[in-house]
Order: structure tokens, then sequence, then C-alpha cells
């Protein structure tokens, strides 16, 4: 408020009246445009709706028991191939014992899908772009004690190289 | 000219010990086993979980045999629906026969260290097999399950010792439960547990007497006549799990 007065202040001060009528309006944008609350009567919008569309390849699973009952509510954890030991998505099944999810593309491999319901549980393993190589929880390359190996290994043959040629100088 | 070649045997021998540890396989972590019966070994039956027929349970033991004891990396990953042999190239084998009491040995958390398998390759164990087998030493000799304990209800208090004599295999996919298990990293630990449903067998009360465990389990009423030795015929129910996962039974 306080800002909002000492900005009046300053325009009685710098703008004649009749510009000031036509300079409100300007204000009124720029306050808008700013974030800043004034007192002038503005327009009302309606609440608008849009609703957009994406088109994806989602996936559905259905949850169910051995005699065909829909697991209804079941809880829904979704793992992704790049780390199987954290829950991707989480929700709820449907009433029919369903739950869709659309994968990340960029994460080829064997999605798992884990359904609970009262002391029941399922898992289903969906292969996404199998072609891509998947990830491993395989180090790639070498462990620390090969690394530090192979240095010692090429030290030693350096230093037995030299030693060699300058045995044979002495000869 | 002979120290020439020490020198360069020397040098083939130490290439040799060079790559044959590089070569060696170095992916290796330590795979631990578990079983469990579950809160319902441990506590027993009791409201509103009373058996399907109203019995309250408390278990003094619940003793089980097993062998062949093997995790596997399956890929694609073991559909226990579909049965049959567990295809694992890779598979960590806990050795020897097991006989565990699931109510006297049961941790905090309701489980009973099996043993560990310390050079298991890395990677996920999803898949898992065991074999009930009779035990064949001690007063448990001859039975690959035994469970004993009193049951209660309306004030009359039965003692209960139920044998069962069956051996059969159990073959499960991925554990299902509140966290993945079986994912073993290299030099890292994972373990995997084998879960007995005790609720297959006795039935529960808080649950519908229309739901599918409680029209297959014969609760406690066949047992409540007679104080000795009681036979328990386990054949046609699913109680081994691999947490909440169903397993395929095969029966020898």
């Amino acid at each position: 408020m306080a800002l909002k007065r000492s900005l009046y202040q300053h325009i009685r001060q710098v703008v004649p009246l009749r510009q000031r009528l036509t300079f409100g309006g300007l204000l009124l944008l720029i306050a808008l445009a700013n974030g800043l609350s004034l007192s002038l009567p503005v327009p009302l919008l309606a609440h608008g709706a849009l609703l957009k569309y994406t088109h994806t390849a989602a996936i559905t699973v259905q949850a169910v028991y051995d005699t065909g009952q829909s697991m209804t509510g079941a809880q829904i954890t979704v793992y992704a191939p790049d780390n199987p030991a954290r829950p991707w998505l989480t929700g709820i099944s449907d009433a029919e014992g369903r739950f869709s999810f659309v994968p990340d593309p960029d994460l080829p491999g064997t999605w798992s899908v884990r359904a609970r319901h009262a002391g029941h549980g399922a898992m289903v393993h969906i292969p996404i772009n199998p072609e891509q190589p998947e990830h491993s929880l395989r180090k790639q390359g070498y462990t620390a004690g090969q690394r530090a190996l192979m240095a010692a290994s090429v030290v030693w043959g350096c230093i037995g190289t030299a030693l060699y040629f300058s045995r044979r100088r002495t000869s | 000219m002979g120290l020439c070649k020490q020198s360069i045997f020397r040098c083939l021998f130490g290439c040799l010990f060079i790559f044959s540890i590089m070569a060696a396989p170095v992916q290796a972590g330590t795979l631990t086993f578990y079983a469990s019966g579950e809160d319902l070994a441990t506590e027993g039956f009791q409201a509103p979980r009373l058996t399907k027929d109203g019995w309250a349970l408390t278990f003094s033991h619940i003793f089980v045999t097993l062998t062949d004891i093997t995790a596997y990396q399956t890929d694609p990953p073991y559909d226990p629906n579909q049965g049959g042999p567990i295809p694992g190239k890779t598979q960590a084998t806990l050795p020897g026969v097991h006989t565990l009491d699931l109510v006297m040995s049961a941790q905090e958390d309701d489980r009973v260290l099996v043993g560990a398998v310390m050079d298991a390759p890395a990677g996920h164990y999803n898949a898992l097999s065991w074999k009930m087998t009779r035990a064949t030493e001690g007063i448990l000799a001859g039975y690959s399950m035994v469970l004993t304990g009193t049951a209660e209800k309306e004030g009359e208090t039965v003692p209960f010792q139920l044998y069962s004599e069956e051996e059969r295999t159990y073959r499960c996919g991925e554990y299902v439960g509140d966290e993945r298990k079986g994912l073993l990293a290299e030099q890292g630990e994972a373990d995997l547990e084998i879960t007995f449903h005790l609720d297959h067998i006795f039935g529960r009360a808080d649950k519908p007497a229309d739901d599918p465990m409680n029209t297959e389990a014969p609760g406690f009423a066949p047992f409540t006549n007679g104080d000795g030795k009681q036979t328990l015929t386990l054949h046609g129910l699913h109680i081994g799990h691999a947490g909440e996962g169903h397993c395929n039974v095969e029966w020898h």
C-alpha cells in the first residue's frame, strides 16, 4: 500500500490532470504485469476450462485374484528399468483392478509393476524396446583394485624393460 | 644370455598372473536367506484374526525342514503360474538341510535366519525355490512340518500337535512385499525370504467366509478331538510364498 501511495503522489506531481486519466489505464496494465493489486474496477473474466490431449503409448495393468475377482483398490507400484529398487510411480487400482501409466520412452528395458492388496500380491514385468541395452546392476569397467594392479604392472614392465636393455649394454 | 631368458620368463609369468587376476569374476556379494511364518506364527491367531471357525491359536513351536534353497536370476522373469523348472542362468544355492523353528528362533521382525551365500554373483535374484523335506534326526525325524501349541474357544482349551510328512518343492517368482528384495550389488548385501502363510491352513475369521482362502483352508475344527499327535495334510494348500507372491508347488 505504501508503494502504491508514493506512486500516485509521484504521478500527481509530474503528470497533468488530463494526461493522468490516460496514464491510469497504462498504470493498470503495468501493475497487473508486475503483480500489484490496485483498487480500480476491472472486468472479471469467467473461469475458463481448457482440455488438451497428447497421444501416448500407455500401459494398463489389471490386478485380479486367481479366482478372477478384481483386486479393487490395490496398491500399485511401478519400477523403471534404471532403478529397480526405487518406485517410479505409485497409485491405486480402480474398481476393476485396472491401473494405467505412461512409461518414460527414454528408459528402455523391463518395467516392473507390483500390485498388493489384503496380504496378496503379484508382480508383472513388461519389456519396452527390448532391442535397447538394459541397465544392469553390474558395474561396467574395472574395479579400483584391478586398475591399481594394471597401473602397477605397466610400471613394473617399464622398469623391467629398462633393466633388461641396460644389462645388455653393460655385458 | 641365461639372465635374459630368466627375465623373459619372469615377464611372461608376471603377465599370466596379472591376466588371471583380471579375468577372475569379482562381481560377488552376500545373499542371505530368511524364513518367516510372519506375525501369525509369533503372535498366533488372536482376535480379531481368529481362525475361520473362531479359535484362538498360540504356537509354542513351528518346525520346518528346508533344503535345496536356491535363488535365481531369470530373464524373462519366472512366472509361477506357468510352473515348471526355473530357467535361471545365474544361481546361488544354500547348501545343506535346515530345520528351523519359526516361533522360538524368530527375530523381532518375525524372520529366522537360514544362512547366507557369501560369493553370490551380483544381479537381481528374482526367483526362489526350496524343498520341504523330512527331517532325519531327533523327534522331528520323518516330518517336514510340525506345529504345536494351544487353541482356545469359548472357555475350552485344546493342546495340539500337528505333523505333516509331505515333501514338496516350491518355485516362486520375485519376492513381493514392502520393498523389492534380491537386488545384489557388486560386493554388496541382499536378502530373500521364504514365507509361510499359516492362514491358508486355518483360515481367518476377519475375512469373508467366501474368500477363496477360507473356502480352501480346513480351519482348526478338524484338530479339536485329541491332544496327541495328529496328521496335518497340506496337499492342495498354498502355504509357501515369497513374501506375498504366490509360488508353484510340486508335490513329491
